[in-house]
């Protein structure tokens, strides 16, 4: 095994997944080679520095954040504003109630208009 | 169930069929229906895993926020295509690998004066006098303080391009299966393996190069 066959198998080695005869192979190589145990070390150092970054937390509020950008690009349609107790302006019951009142308004105008035609004297 | 080792990972080859709970069927259920509430529990429950992702492939705080935000937007835009074929966190952390790559070639391609990463590029921190792990370093894991070993770590990490980059984040970071990965990005495992050593290889020498 040369250096260049040893160093394609650190991961697996390193990952414990190289097992057998290559596993054999490969220790035998570097039981002889400083190069490679070297090599090895610095391989084992650079996972080891990968390792200890810190998972990194999301900032504060970012969730009200989130919601402010999808508020804005809805257009307003969604995580806008409550009403303390009713939720939301509901605009479709809003548009039918004012339908019903207009249609009630205009059935009692239209009873409460003269019937019949006078005509002029 | 399939064995797994002392980090907690399904030892490579070994395949558990995916089943979604009943609790995260709802969730999404609600989700789909633009329920602020579930998505709010989303955001809750992914959001340190989404940016800590983002910032580790960025390497910058203030890109990662805006980036990791515009994540869950697009969760939100798209829940709809989500098919259940894989869980949840998966599919939402490929959205995030997406975004990162795109945003990656973005800034490479920008390549403004401000740096990638949160601090000064290393060329501009040797000319300012205060190139910190250069000079007398013999092993990382040993004389940097942890701040400095960050700092070379997100370095390294940011040298290298936007595919390497994530597999080294998802596996030896964020420490994620080699399925997890193949789904997250789209890479049979043998790929993902032969890269990963590459990856790996470079930050080694990357690592090797400033500290001797």
């Amino acid at each position: 095994m040369d250096h260049q066959g040893a160093a394609e198998l650190f991961s697996d080695y390193v990952d414990g997944e190289l097992a057998g005869p290559g596993k054999a192979e490969l220790e035998s190589h570097l039981s002889v080679c400083i190069q490679c145990r070297t090599d090895l070390a610095e391989f084992r150092q650079a996972l080891g520095g990968l390792g200890q970054l810190k998972h990194a937390p999301a900032p504060a509020g970012f969730l009200p954040q989130i919601q402010r950008q999808i508020f804005e690009r809805s257009r307003g349609r969604f995580f806008g504003k409550r009403w303390k107790l009713f939720g939301r302006i509901p605009f479709e019951w809003v548009s039918l109630v004012m339908i019903v009142a207009m249609l009630v308004y205009y059935i009692v105008q239209l009873r409460g208009a003269p019937t019949g035609v006078q005509l002029a004297p | 169930m399939g064995r797994r080792n002392r980090a907690g990972r399904l030892r490579f080859g070994q395949r558990v069929p995916f089943e979604m709970s009943a609790a995260e069927r709802l969730l999404i259920a609600r989700l789909k229906e633009r329920d602020e509430l579930a998505f709010n529990e989303v955001v809750r429950a992914h959001g340190d895993k989404v940016f800590s992702l983002v910032y580790r492939m960025i390497g910058n705080r203030a890109e990662a926020e805006d980036l990791a935000q515009e994540v869950f937007v697009t969760v939100f835009k798209t829940v709809d295509t989500f098919r259940s074929e894989s869980k949840f966190s998966t599919w939402l952390l490929r959205i995030a690998a997406n975004h990162c790559k795109n945003r990656i070639k973005y800034l490479s391609r920008r390549r403004t004066d401000g740096g990638g990463l949160d601090d000064m590029p290393e060329d501009k921190m040797a000319d300012a006098g205060r190139a910190p792990m250069q000079a007398h370093i013999d092993a990382p894991d040993v004389l940097l303080e942890a701040a400095e070993l960050e700092r070379l770590m997100q370095q390294a990490i940011g040298e290298l391009d936007e595919e390497h980059r994530l597999l080294i984040v998802l596996r030896d970071v964020e420490e994620l299966s080699y399925e997890e990965i193949g789904e997250v990005a789209g890479l049979p495992e043998g790929t993902i393996k032969s890269r990963l050593h590459r990856a790996r290889m470079a930050i080694k020498d990357y690592l090797a190069k400033r500290t001797r």
